[in-house]
């Protein structure tokens, strides 16, 4: 095995998981966004989208706010530095792998 | 990642308040004004209202209609939209400028040339080739709007003077080279902003047929 093809295993496998990456890689292009847009976007039921959120908020790079919009609760997703870092580094490391 | 930039333009609104601009150009450019001085401040005012118009009709439909439906999103605030409008128009200008300079001192303006319409034309498709890559490489219909807009800035292109001239109420003899540009863009502008309209009302019609308000329910 190569050094490039060792590199694969080095990926941080909090985003690596295919629907934490898609969540990354959407609130990357963004300031923020709500839960519905994520849900939408990403085609997962709320459990499944909460998992993954409750799993990128453990590991810091996901920062979650509970608001109102009018009466309506809202929840606002946004990457943290520290999140925007990991999937920098994360999209760095799969492009030399690959 | 550019699907987030897209979903601007999800529900249609991002074409309907293009669209609503370019005809509320033209109508602005349209109204009568007794004197200069209030044609000068009429226009600046119109254009405010239009302006303001778009952004509160805009903001409104987003909170109302999309955001309960397919979510909320705050993009980020990055300047290269705005270098890649304002380059797209730098273009087009350059080579409309250019355009006119060598039909000035090469052509003799007459009834039959219509090559003063080109930069008008020109303009136009600078705004189709920034409409096909923002927004029909993500929605396939809209090809055949991006089509229809270069046929319509290319056909623009080829309208006599004399036409270009009556509809800013000159005679043909009359024609002037800026006349023969602005009524070229105003004919643009109309034709875009049409052609806007009925894309935008479409994708917003299909938007609200295949949505739902969300169920207000613990997330």
């Amino acid at each position: 095995m190569n050094l490039k093809t060792r590199r694969i295993a080095e990926l941080d496998r909090v985003i690596h998981e295919p629907g934490r990456l898609m969540i990354v890689a959407l609130l990357s292009a963004v300031e923020q966004a709500d839960f519905l847009y994520l849900q939408h976007e990403t085609e997962m039921n709320k459990g499944t989208l909460s998992s993954h959120l409750s799993k990128l908020e453990e590991a810091g790079y996901v920062e979650v706010t509970k608001t109102y919009r009018g009466k309506i609760p809202q929840t606002l997703l946004s990457l943290t530095a520290q999140g925007r870092q990991a999937f920098a580094q994360y999209r760095r490391r799969m492009k030399e792998a690959l | 990642m550019q699907r987030p930039l897209l979903y601007n333009n999800i529900d249609g609104v991002g074409e309907l308040a293009l669209g609503f601009f370019f005809l509320g150009y033209v109508l602005i450019q349209r109204l009568p004004f007794h004197s200069s001085i209030w044609r000068r401040y009429g226009v600046l005012l119109g254009f405010l209202l239009l302006i303001a118009a778009i952004h509160y009709g805009v903001k409104a439909i987003k909170k109302h209609i999309t955001y309960p439906r397919t979510g909320f999103v705050e993009y980020q605030k990055r300047g290269y939209i705005w270098k890649g409008a304002i380059a797209g128009a730098v273009v087009g200008l350059f080579f409309g400028l250019i355009l006119v300079l060598a039909a000035r001192s090469h052509w003799k303006i007459g009834p039959s040339h219509w090559i003063l319409t080109t930069p008008a034309a020109l303009i136009g498709l600078v705004l189709t080739a920034g409409y096909a890559y923002k927004i029909a490489k993500a929605v396939r219909w809209k090809w055949a709007v991006a089509a229809a807009m270069a046929i319509s800035s290319v056909a623009i292109a080829m309208i006599p003077a004399g036409v270009i001239g009556a509809m800013t109420g000159h005679t043909s003899a009359s024609v002037t080279a800026h006349v023969w540009i602005f009524g070229a863009l105003v004919l643009t502008y109309a034709l875009y902003g049409t052609i806007l309209m009925i894309s935008g009302g479409i994708s917003f019609w299909l938007y609200l047929r295949h949505t739902q308000p969300a169920a207000e329910t613990a997330e």
